[in-house]
């Protein structure tokens, strides 16, 4: 009897034994698909490690040549004031001899010609108004320096966990590279507006006054109520 | 009120010259210019005939608004009219300025008519 019983868990545990050769033979072809799917992956993870490392090393230019695009704009800038203000002295020049050339003969060529000064410097106030949009994109650029920024370091950390940084340094955005003329446009948080916009429209100013106009107000109740008191 | 001397501060030599020359344009000459809320508070100290400010917003160190704070919290200068001139044209920005007690706000791009007309207003009402 109890030879029978073993001779039974024997026949059990065969039976288990094949179960396991067939899953086996089952999940092979699964384990090789892996094996396959793996080596066509690694070298394409290896190109994008690559890539990632290529695109980091570029990301401290891209920065420094935003900021010398921004220092260039300035120069270029102050040097159209420059010459704006000197058309201004010009042109009072002008208007006063103007004034001292004047007599009954040529009275209206003279009121003439104060009109076409008065015009120029009309227009170059215009023009000097138009160039508050240095100012505006280079908040913009800013902006885009920040976002640079963060990538440069999200990459530099991925790199990192990637320990591809023991082949190659990775490059990090060195602030000494940047010259006294492009610190003025170091992107640190708030010294720049992200959502400046060059929006010659009136309705922004106009949300201001409606927002002041009603601030007076409350602040002209505020002061009634304490008196009413 | 008179403004004797404005403090104009701003980051960008660009616009502290744009600022000037507009002041320049509406009649007043007199000026000094600071290039951060730091440099601000130091000129204060130092030149008692400042008597008006015109500010940006964003700027390092100290930043327009903590300019603001900073000057309506001191018992020497808290009644120093200010205005802020700055890109920053959202209602929340706005109010956030109002709240710290800016005397008005100019939106860039500016006119030196809009610079005029919220100068004329502060005036009118101090």
């Amino acid at each position: 009897m109890e030879s029978k019983n073993s001779m039974e868990n024997v026949f059990s545990k065969l039976g288990d034994l094949k179960q396991f050769f067939v899953f086996g033979q089952k999940i092979v072809p699964v384990i090789q698909k892996i094996i396959d799917f793996m080596s066509d992956v690694v070298p394409l993870l290896e190109t994008v490690n690559n890539s990632i490392q290529d695109s980091t090393s570029k990301i401290p230019k891209a920065s420094t040549q935003i900021n010398s695009v921004t220092s260039a704009n300035e120069i270029a800038t102050s040097e159209i004031l420059d010459i704006i203000d000197s058309m201004f002295v010009d042109l009072s020049t002008i208007k006063a001899g103007l004034e001292e050339l004047k007599n009954d003969q040529n009275s209206e060529k003279i009121k003439t010609l104060n009109e076409v000064v008065e015009k120029i410097e009309m227009d170059s106030s215009r023009i000097t108004i138009s160039l508050q949009v240095q100012d505006i994109t280079a908040q913009q650029l800013a902006s885009v320096n920040h976002l640079i920024d963060s990538v440069q370091n999200k990459l530099s950390s991925l790199l990192f966990d990637l320990g591809k940084q023991q082949d190659r340094p990775i490059p990090t955005f060195d602030a000494n590279t940047i010259t006294e003329q492009d610190s003025d446009y170091a992107f640190s948080d708030g010294t720049f507006n992200e959502n400046a916009r060059y929006d010659r429209s009136t309705e922004k100013q106009e949300l201001v006054d409606t927002l002041v106009l009603e601030n007076t107000k409350t602040s002209q109740e505020e002061i009634d109520k304490l008196f009413a008191k | 009120m008179t403004p004797k001397k404005f403090l104009v501060v701003d980051d960008s030599t660009t616009m502290r010259r744009i600022v000037a020359n507009s002041l320049k344009a509406i009649g007043y000459t007199d000026f000094v210019e600071a290039g951060d809320g730091r440099e601000a508070l130091t000129k204060l100290d130092t030149d008692t005939a400042i008597n008006f400010i015109i500010t940006d917003w964003n700027m390092p160190e100290v930043s327009g608004l903590e300019l603001v704070r900073s000057i309506r919290s001191h018992d020497k200068y808290n009644k120093l009219p200010i205005l802020m001139v700055t890109t920053r044209g959202l209602k929340e920005d706005i109010l956030e300025a109002l709240q710290a007690k800016v005397n008005n706000y100019v939106v860039k791009p500016f006119t030196p008519q809009i610079l005029r007309e919220k100068i004329d207003q502060i005036l009118a009402s101090i």
